[in-house]
């Protein structure tokens, strides 16, 4: 994984770019919220509560202001997002509208990843965009079965966990470290579950890759045989990048930018907080590389995957001749 | 400048009566009328979660007329069934949730009888009022017509025979597991003024009201549960039957409330001063809390401390802090001499929880236990005045650790921003105001506000108002207002009329047509710049122009600060009555910036972003820093989702 640098640096691009929009639209508000106002000079060295609370308060900009909470600081920016999948809190718009672009991004580029990791060398940008395109139809019918079981552990599992399981467990429960355990376990019940459809989905593609498979569904019940054949070695590793995730989220709260000031401090917040995204990413690329990795020590050989490699096409000097 | 308008002089002329009691003087060697006086004898039955009871209520007519009917609350029975006004209320404001089976309480009278000459069963005589919106599913009030009246100083005996089935918790009473909270428990008797009995219905926002007196309740509870309430411990007696019975008793108070449960930890520590009576604090402590004492303690003394010196001392000479259960529901509530606190299994020292609460609720001994106005009507009057006075004891006495927290994971996990250190004049509050500045005028009685807004005109628009006012007048006349007030107020049920005379004697001018604006009117104030242009006008000078608007409808006299180049500055004094007014300066430097209320006095102003112009804007500099601040926020919860593909 590490060996493949370009593919780090493309997937952060491309999380760059799937938040570049809206953020020059937040910008954009509030440039015009502030306007001439002295008020901006408080923004800009530290922070004006007041002046946020007041901004907030103007209404939507694209409903993106309702988003523009104090969240957005160092290490809150995770406890934000992580709370608000498992609590499964409703999500602005335009915001469920980036992160559908984005999830998709990434379906289309996980077959170029997973080539690209599955070789163990470098495939050149035509290999690794061929290998994405032959695999996009393919992941995303994988993605409409996946859809359907993420659909049913959030309408229909989250509910009966927090919305009845949880209250009715805790409802008469009058110790908060008590009623605090009982949530915990829901999370963790939930979270497993969520991280089995995401492993058998990685393992699926996996196997796609690896051994061409047109079949989706076949995919997937290869991807569930194997994980039941090697569940040690499956829930070893997930562990081991579980803790990797710990560890990057860990160091990150403790190197929290918070606010900080304009000039200097702004750009080494912005290093600190991208450095941050970055090692989020290099850990979603190690769960597929050592997923691929694993999938291929069970098979006949290191490195073995049945696809041939990509041709690139002949240059045109060739075509004269 | 302002001056008193009819209309103003009428509205006081008619706000004067609010509330008056001819008879409302101190009984002899009282400090306060005591004309409602309670012997109850209460018993906790937790096998069926029932409260029995009998009581004798002693009550003078300290009205001006006679009376032939008396009135009585019984609030529980606002959760007797759904169509009660306090669960329409609920509904209306945006609560829809159906009490679960367990959870409906209710209150019914056994057995009703008076003495006047003779003793009479009135039982029977029973009837439900709805004085306020004519529901008749509501039984949150009794009446019962006397067979004779009762003069005025007349006095008569009640004995009441009651029994209630105890709710899951609703407006801070009830039970969960071991734990109980009673407040608005017992039958109780309404307030008689001189234009009639004033006894409201239990609604969703507002409950108190009542007179003054002396409690003297017996409380047998199972032996082992541990209890607090109004008042002091005279005596605890163990009975044969494994009950405990609880004797208090409190004088010159005019609600009582208590708890039990056998899991407190009860601390105490005594509360001195140079000058101020000496307090015993009692707090009824969570186990799940141990290690939070010091911080409900040194609040609740700061309280005492700034309280006492700033409005006047507090005469009891003892006070009960109750921690309560989680899910109780019961946190955060005022009683007299007792109070329900608040806190978390996970505290941050650097987040003013539990302080702040236990601050503003031992504050409400002040301003609802000893000035007794009438929070059915004037709720502002208690919880805005208190909310000001608290938002000052947090800075003065925590304000170096007061800082913004935000809880994830369903509200268990808190975060501190360090960089967000809260101010208490505009981060308590304004926001809260600002999104509901129009919902309702004060003046308006307060169990007819919007359910779900009235908050924020009662506790921020008051407090918002006030804060205004110390930056105006300055904190000293304020000071000597609020004292003054408090002072000819205690022990009584003072109006809106009596606040705004304290306020204007002390500030030695007619401040009636600003109370005009915050109290009665529902207007927004809202001042800004307009234009700044300061261009070159011949060699060496330029002609500035400003123009200052008035965006809102509501007035107030606004300083309007221009700054030149050289740092040098203008400053001018605006009625802010006209929509607008320009200003223009020839000079020989180049203007740099205007403000309008350049020392923010008006905290009520909803848009203080556009007090301020600037010919230096950093606007695009403000808008790439927490652009790139939310751009870390969105590729976080994008790379978190990715997760799950």
């Amino acid at each position: 994984m590490v060996a493949a640098p370009a593919v780090i640096v493309g997937i952060y691009v491309v999380t760059l770019i799937a938040a570049a929009p809206l953020a020059t639209a937040i910008g954009f508000g509030i440039s015009e919220h502030l306007g001439s106002s002295l008020i901006a000079n408080d923004v800009a060295d530290s922070v004006s509560y007041d002046w946020w609370q007041e901004f907030a308060s103007q209404g939507s900009f694209l409903m993106l202001t309702s988003t523009f909470t104090p969240s957005i600081l160092g290490f809150a920016t995770t406890l934000d997002s992580v709370s608000g999948l498992l609590d499964k809190r409703p999500m602005v718009p335009a915001i469920a509208l980036a992160l559908c672009f984005y999830l998709l991004v990434w379906v289309f580029l996980q077959g170029g990843i997973l080539d690209r990791y599955a070789r163990g060398r470098r495939i050149g940008a035509h290999g690794f965009f061929a290998a994405s395109g032959t695999f996009f139809l393919r992941f995303l019918r994988l993605g409409v079965t996946a859809g359907i079981a993420y659909w049913f552990l959030f309408a229909y599992v989250h509910e009966w966990l927090f919305a009845k399981w949880y209250v009715n467990v805790t409802r008469d429960i009058p110790v908060e470290r008590t009623v605090f355990y009982w949530r915990l376990l829901m999370y963790a019940i939930f979270t497993a579950l969520l991280a089995l459809t995401a492993t058998v989905l990685d393992y699926a593609k996996v196997r796609a890759v690896i051994e061409d498979r047109r079949s989706m569904s076949g995919a997937l019940i290869a991807a569930i045989r194997f994980i039941v054949r090697n569940p040690w070695r499956v829930t070893g590793l997930y562990l081991t990048n579980t803790v990797l995730f710990l560890a990057v989220v860990g160091i990150w709260a403790l190197s929290d930018p918070g606010a900080g000031g304009s000039g200097a401090s702004m750009w080494a917040g912005v290093l600190v907080s991208q450095g941050y995204i970055l090692a989020r990413l290099i850990v979603k690329l190690q769960v597929l590389a050592s997923a691929t990795a694993l999938f291929q020590r069970s098979l006949a050989h290191w490195g073995y995957i049945a696809a041939p490699g990509p041709v690139p096409p002949a240059p045109p000097i060739v075509e004269t001749s | 400048m302002f001056g008193l308008s009819a209309i103003a002089m009428a509205f006081v002329l008619s706000t004067t009566l609010d509330g008056s009691q001819k008879f409302d003087q101190p009984a002899p060697g009282a400090r306060s009328p005591r004309n409602a006086n309670y012997e109850i004898d209460v018993r906790l039955e937790p096998g069926d979660r029932t409260l029995h009871g009998r009581e004798r209520i002693r009550w003078r007519n300290i009205s001006a007329n006679p009376t032939s009917e008396l009135q009585f609350h019984l609030y529980w029975n606002a959760w007797r069934n759904a169509e009660s006004t306090w669960l329409r209320e609920r509904r209306l404001g945006g609560n829809g949730t159906t009490p679960r089976p367990d959870a409906w309480g209710s209150t019914d009278i056994k057995a009703l009888h008076v003495t006047l000459d003779r003793s009479y069963d009135l039982g029977s005589n029973v009837r439900f009022i709805a004085p306020d919106d004519g529901n008749t599913a509501d039984r949150t009030v009794a009446a019962v017509s006397l067979p004779q009246p009762v003069p005025p100083n007349g006095t008569v005996d009640i004995d009441i025979e009651w029994s209630a089935k105890i709710p899951r918790p609703f407006a801070r009473t009830g039970y969960i597991d071991d734990y109980y909270f009673f407040g608005q428990w017992f039958p109780k008797i309404g307030v008689l003024e001189d234009a009639g009995w004033n006894t409201h219905q239990f609604h969703s926002a507002t409950e108190f009201y009542s007179d003054y007196g002396v409690y003297d309740v017996r409380m047998t509870v199972p032996r082992g549960y541990i209890v607090g309430a109004s008042g002091r411990e005279v005596t605890s007696t163990d009975s044969s039957n494994g009950t405990v019975i609880h004797h208090y008793h409190g004088e010159d108070i005019h609600d009582f409330a208590w708890t039990t449960s056998p899991q407190f930890i009860v601390l105490t520590r005594t509360f001195t001063h140079p000058t101020l009576p000496q307090v015993q604090m009692r707090l009824l402590l969570r186990p799940e809390h141990a290690g939070q004492e010091a911080r409900h303690f040194d609040a609740a003394g700061a309280t005492l401390k700034y309280y006492g010196e700033w409005f006047g001392p507090y005469p009891y000479g003892n006070i009960t802090i109750v921690d309560p259960a989680f899910q109780s529901g019961s946190g955060g509530m005022e009683y007299p001499t007792l109070f329900t606190a608040g806190t978390r299994w996970i505290a941050p020292t650097r987040v003013l929880a539990p302080e702040s609460v236990t601050v503003h609720e031992a504050g409400h001994q002040w301003w609802y236990g000893l000035v007794g106005s009438n929070e059915f009507e004037h709720a502002w009057m208690d919880e805005g005045i208190n909310q000001f006075s608290e938002a000052r004891v947090d800075e003065v006495a925590f304000g170096t650790k007061n800082f913004l927290a935000r809880r994830y994971f369903g509200g268990f996990v808190p975060w501190v921003f360090r960089d967000i250190p809260l101010k208490r004049q505009v981060d308590e509050g304004l926001a809260g105001y600002r999104a509901q500045a129009e919902s309702d005028a004060e003046a308006t009685p307060s169990f007819r506000y919007w359910p779900s807004t009235g908050g924020n005109i009662t506790y921020f628009k008051t407090a918002l108002w006030l804060h205004t006012l110390e930056k105006w007048l300055g904190w000293p006349t304020l000071q000597r207002a609020m004292s003054t007030y408090f002072d000819a107020s205690k022990f009584r049920h003072p109006g809106p009329a009596e606040f705004f005379q304290s306020v204007n004697q002390a500030a030695g001018r007619d401040l009636t047509p600003f109370f005009d604006q915050v109290y009665r009117g529902s207007n927004t104030f809202d001042y800004g710049v307009q234009l700044l242009t300061s261009t070159p006008a011949g060699t060496g000078h330029y002609r500035t122009t400003v123009v200052v608007r008035r965006f809102g409808e509501a007035t107030f006299p606004v300083d309007v600060l221009t700054t030149f180049s050289d740092g040098s500055k203008k400053t001018e004094r605006w009625d802010g009555v006209e929509r607008r007014a320009i200003y223009r300066y020839d000079t020989n430097i180049r203007a740099r910036s205007v403000q309008v209320d350049p020392d923010r006095v008006l905290m009520l102003d909803v848009n203080y972003t556009n007090n301020s112009r600037t010919l230096q804007p950093r606007a695009s500099e403000a808008s790439l820093k927490w652009s790139l601040k939310w751009t870390a926020w969105l590729q976080d919860v994008l790379v978190t989702y990715a997760w799950l593909v």
